[in-house]
């Protein structure tokens, strides 16, 4: 039995593949293997539709498509962990933030530095 | 006429709003041993709070008694104030209240906040990112060099494939185990309280330093756990070149215009005190700190519960 966060992925990868809106029942056959009932590919897709996801058309029945392609959703999520305000920094441990190239220039030799003590 | 206690516990409000933090934040030792100095900061910000609405708390209820809980009893059991009741003690009382309420409220709502961006950064995790060989750890799609953790019930560890690309393996494995280190220990709520009071009081520059201070004391504190588990020639300077490389790693063009950087001098630090380790702290001064963040909380609890002298 997957779980409801392979289930959404499987989805999600079967709607970005597509090269249109797609009715779940499509999706259903599409999954087929993983022996998924009609309401369950429903009950995902609310899911996701929740998350913010996916977004359906007004055709009956209705039509599923991706609000955003994946390398979008990447992008958005680097955006917040690269941007931090300073709040921000709380919500996820980052193991160092950049620094700029005169910061960076000088750590560098810091790290040369240490380097040729180690070997005189 | 103030009770004693009031006056004492506004003196201790205030050594703990401006000249002790400042202190702590000035002196050396805490970058010898980062574990003891969060203990003493955690110490200062509870011992703050409380001797700060304590003293308020104490003057508002003096005509009801000389202790706190002699006051509350009286005002429980309906008995009449023993002296008159003028306008500073409702002041004091209203000012203790909205101090409380803002201080709790405050971190009640940072929680929440934090806690909603963590749940949609994790689905977004989730939809984006394919499971990587370890449970817990993640490959982002990325060209800058990142790695960061989301706390929580169910933690998760994220390496950018920048990241992978720019580090050999001892590296990552050292990325990995600070990481790590963050989740094991729960830094994050080490912070939280930090974070919230430097929202609630932003005019208090003490809550900026402090929260700075604690900052760089997490990430210090990782540093040495992740150290404890490394196994290569060199785990200090493995450590050290991987916060270098990804410190002044380009952000691929990506970096949003805005993102300013972290402090440089919290990095230096962090990439000195590898590279050239300090003595640890004696062991008779990690106690004399233990006990003084000890004293510290005990002196308010103390000053409040107790009979006043007056």
């Amino acid at each position: 039995m997957a779980s409801l966060g392979e289930l959404e992925r499987a989805v999600m990868e079967r709607l970005w593949a597509a090269d249109g809106p797609v009715a779940a029942t499509r999706l259903r056959d599409e999954l087929a293997d993983r022996g998924v009932a009609l309401t369950t590919v429903h009950t995902v897709l609310t899911r996701l539709e929740q998350k913010g996801f996916v977004r359906h058309d007004d055709a009956r029945p209705r039509r599923f498509s991706p609000r955003a392609s994946r390398e979008e959703h990447a992008a958005e999520l680097m955006h917040e962990v690269l941007g931090q305000a300073a709040d921000r920094q709380a919500v996820l441990a980052r193991f160092v933030g950049s620094v700029n190239d005169e910061e960076a220039r000088l750590l560098r030799e810091l790290l040369a530095g240490a380097r040729t003590r180690d070997a005189g | 006429m103030l009770p004693a206690t009031a006056v004492a516990l506004a003196v201790l409000a205030a050594l703990l709003a401006w000249p002790v933090p400042a202190a702590l934040a000035r002196s050396r030792w805490p970058v010898r041993d980062p574990l003891v100095a969060l203990v003493c900061w955690q110490a200062v910000g509870l011992a703050g709070g409380l001797s700060m609405i304590g003293a308020l708390l104490v003057h508002g209820l003096a005509p009801w008694g000389h202790s706190l809980p002699e006051a509350v009893w009286t005002v429980l059991t309906s008995r009449p104030a023993g002296t008159a009741v003028r306008g500073d003690h409702w002041v004091a009382l209203t000012l203790a209240a909205v101090l409380a309420f803002q201080l709790v409220g405050v971190l009640v709502l940072s929680w929440v906040r934090i806690a909603r961006t963590r749940r949609r950064h994790r689905e977004l995790l989730e939809l984006v990112v394919q499971p990587g060989p370890q449970a817990d750890a993640r490959l982002l799609e990325h060209p800058a060099p990142v790695a960061f953790c989301i706390p929580g019930a169910r933690p998760l560890l994220v390496l950018s494939s920048g990241m992978v690309a720019e580090l050999d393996e001892e590296q990552l494995a050292a990325v990995v185990a600070h990481e790590r280190a963050h989740l094991a220990e729960r830094h994050h709520l080490l912070l939280l309280p930090f974070v919230a009071w430097k929202a609630a009081l932003p005019v208090l520059p003490a809550a900026e330093r402090a929260h700075g201070s604690v900052r760089e004391l997490v990430e210090m504190r990782a540093d040495d756990v992740a150290l404890g588990s490394l196994h290569g020639t060199a785990p200090r300077r493995t450590l050290a070149e991987a916060i270098v490389a990804a410190a002044g790693g380009q952000g691929g063009g990506a970096v949003p215009t805005g993102a300013l950087a972290v402090s440089g001098t919290g990095v230096r630090a962090r990439v000195v005190r590898l590279l050239e380790p300090a003595d640890p702290l004696p062991a008779t001064a990690r106690w004399v700190a233990l006990a003084g963040a000890v004293l510290l909380l005990l002196a308010p609890t103390a000053l409040l519960l107790l009979p006043a002298v007056s």
